[in-house]
C-alpha cells in the first residue's frame, strides 16, 4: 500500500492528493490512511531519502527536502528566484485573514486602492473569485486559494499565525519594529 | 528636508511611519506634530509629482480629528465615557500594522517554502485512453466504412493530366445516361462516374439531376446511407 501511494504521489506532482481522493482510489478509510502516510513519512525521514511527504494546501505532496535546497538551487539556472513585494504580501494577509472579502473592503484596511494589486493576485493564482456579496452593487468576494497555502507552505488555512498576536500593543514590539522601518530612514 | 518617498505602500504606512519615527504611542499620538508632518509630506510629494491623491483623505481624516480635539468638551459628555476622536484612526493603524506584521511572517514563509521543491504533475492525458462508444454497431460496418474510404481515396489520387480535352457536356452525359438506362434497366448511382475526374463527375451529376427533373429517370434509396439506384424510365 506505501508503494502504492508513493507511486500516486509521483504521478499527480504538484497537484496533489487530497485525503479523500486517496481514500476514493485505495478504498480505505481515514484511520488507515493516517497510518500509511506516518508510515511512508517514516521511511522518508531516513537519510538516504531525497524526497518526503509534505501536507500542503490541503493537499498531500512529494517535495524534495529542505537540507537539500542549495543543490537544488546549483541546478536552477536562474538564480534570482522572484518574491512577492510587500504591497502583494500585504494584501495577501488582508484576504486571508477577512475572506471572503470584497476589493472595496481591501481597500479600506490598506487605506490604497487595491484593483491592480487583486487583479495580479488572481492572475497568479493566489486568490480567486468566490461569488459576490449582498451589499449594494452585489460587488465580487475574494478568497484565498490552495496555491497560496503551498506558495507559503501552509497546511491549510488555520495554519496562519493568530491574528491577536499581532494586535497587541506595538510597544512589546518596539525593537523588532524599529529595525524593520530602518529602512525607511528619511536624510533630515 | 528630504523625503524618501519610495517604499510606502499607502497613507497608512506612512502615517505609521511618522508615528515611529517621532517615537510616540500609537495609543497617544500627538495629532497637531503629526498631522503637520503628514501634510508636509504630501506636500513634497506633490513637488516632485508624485500622486498623491490616494494620501488626501487621510490628511482631511486627520485634520479633522484635530479640530475636534481643539473644540471644547461639554461637561455632560466628559462625565460619560470620553470618546477620544482619535480612536478610529488608532483602531485602523493597528488593524494595518497587524496585516504589516503578519505579512513579513509571511515573507518568512515564503523563503522557507522555496527551499523545497515539487514537481509538475505528470501528464495523465498521455495516458488516458479515449472513450470510443459504438452503437448497434459491428465489425463489418467498420470495413464497409473503410472500403469506402480506401475508393475515395483513390479518387482523390493525383491524377495523370493528359492535356486533351475531351470535351463533354451534359447533354452528351444525359445521352449516355439514357442509353446505358435502357440497356441495364437499372444503374447505381455510383457507376454513373466512371472517370475520376472533377468535371466528369460535376458534368454528370448534373446530368442525373437533370434528368430526375425531366422524369428521364427516377432515383430510388432504400433507407439513409443505403445504395442509390437510378431507374430509367
Amino acid at each position: 500500500m506505501e508503494a502504492v501511494l508513493e507511486g500516486l504521489l509521483f504521478v499527480v506532482g504538484d497537484d496533489g492528493l487530497s485525503l479523500e481522493q486517496i481514500k476514493d482510489i485505495l478504498e480505505i478509510d481515514f484511520e488507515e490512511i493516517k497510518t500509511l502516510i506516518a508510515s511512508l513519512q517514516e521511511e522518508y525521514s531516513k537519510s538516504n531519502r531525497g524526497i518526503k511527504i509534505e501536507f500542503l494546501g490541503n493537499k498531500l505532496k512529494l517535495t524534495t527536502k529542505k537540507e537539500h535546497h542549495l543543490y537544488y538551487q546549483k541546478l536552477l539556472e536562474n538564480k534570482e528566484t522572484h518574491s512577492l513585494s510587500q504591497a502583494a504580501l500585504e494584501t495577501l494577509a488582508i484576504v486571508a485573514y477577512n475572506q471572503p472579502l470584497t476589493r472595496i473592503q481591501v481597500d479600506q484596511l490598506r487605506g490604497i486602492a487595491s484593483a491592480p494589486m487583486i487583479r495580479k493576485l488572481v492572475a497568479k493564482g493566489f486568490i480567486k473569485e468566490s461569488g459576490r456579496s449582498n451589499l449594494p452593487g452585489r460587488p465580487i468576494l475574494y478568497e484565498t486559494t490552495s496555491d497560496f497555502l503551498d506558495y507559503f507552505g501552509l497546511a491549510n488555512i488555520d495554519d496562519l499565525p493568530d491574528m491577536r498576536d499581532f494586535l497587541s500593543n506595538s510597544e512589546d514590539k518596539d525593537e523588532e519594529v524599529d529595525l524593520y522601518e530602518s529602512k525607511y530612514k528619511e536624510t533630515v | 528636508m528630504e523625503f524618501t518617498i519610495e517604499g510606502f505602500e499607502g497613507p497608512l504606512d506612512l502615517l505609521l511611519h511618522l508615528i515611529k519615527e517621532n517615537k510616540m504611542d500609537i495609543f497617544d499620538i500627538e495629532i497637531n506634530l503629526i498631522t503637520e508632518q503628514y501634510l508636509k509630506y504630501i506636500h513634497n510629494m506633490e513637488k516632485v509629482n508624485l500622486e498623491v491623491s490616494e494620501y488626501l483623505v487621510l490628511a482631511s481624516e486627520l485634520i479633522e480629528i484635530k479640530a475636534k480635539m481643539l473644540l471644547p468638551r461639554k461637561q455632560q459628555e466628559s462625565e460619560k465615557e470620553e470618546e477620544d476622536p482619535r480612536e478610529e484612526l488608532v483602531n485602523k493603524l493597528l488593524e494595518y500594522q497587524a496585516y504589516k506584521e503578519i505579512s513579513k511572517d509571511l515573507k518568512e514563509k515564503e523563503e522557507l517554502r522555496k527551499e523545497i521543491y515539487t514537481k509538475a504533475p505528470e501528464r495523465y492525458s498521455d495516458y488516458q485512453e479515449e472513450e470510443i462508444t459504438f452503437e448497434g454497431g459491428s465489425v463489418d460496418l467498420l470495413v464497409d466504412a473503410f472500403k469506402k474510404f480506401l475508393l475515395r481515396k483513390q479518387e482523390e489520387k493525383p491524377l495523370n493530366t493528359k492535356v486533351t480535352k475531351k470535351g463533354i457536356t451534359v447533354s452528351s452525359r444525359r445521352y449516355e445516361i439514357k442509353n446505358l438506362l435502357k440497356e441495364k434497366g437499372t444503374v447505381n448511382f455510383y457507376q454513373m462516374f466512371t472517370v475520376p475526374t472533377k468535371e466528369y463527375i460535376v458534368v454528370t451529376f448534373i446530368a442525373i439531376l437533370e434528368m430526375a427533373k425531366n422524369k428521364e429517370l427516377i432515383i430510388h434509396q432504400e433507407g439513409i446511407y443505403d445504395e442509390i439506384i437510378c431507374e430509367g424510365v
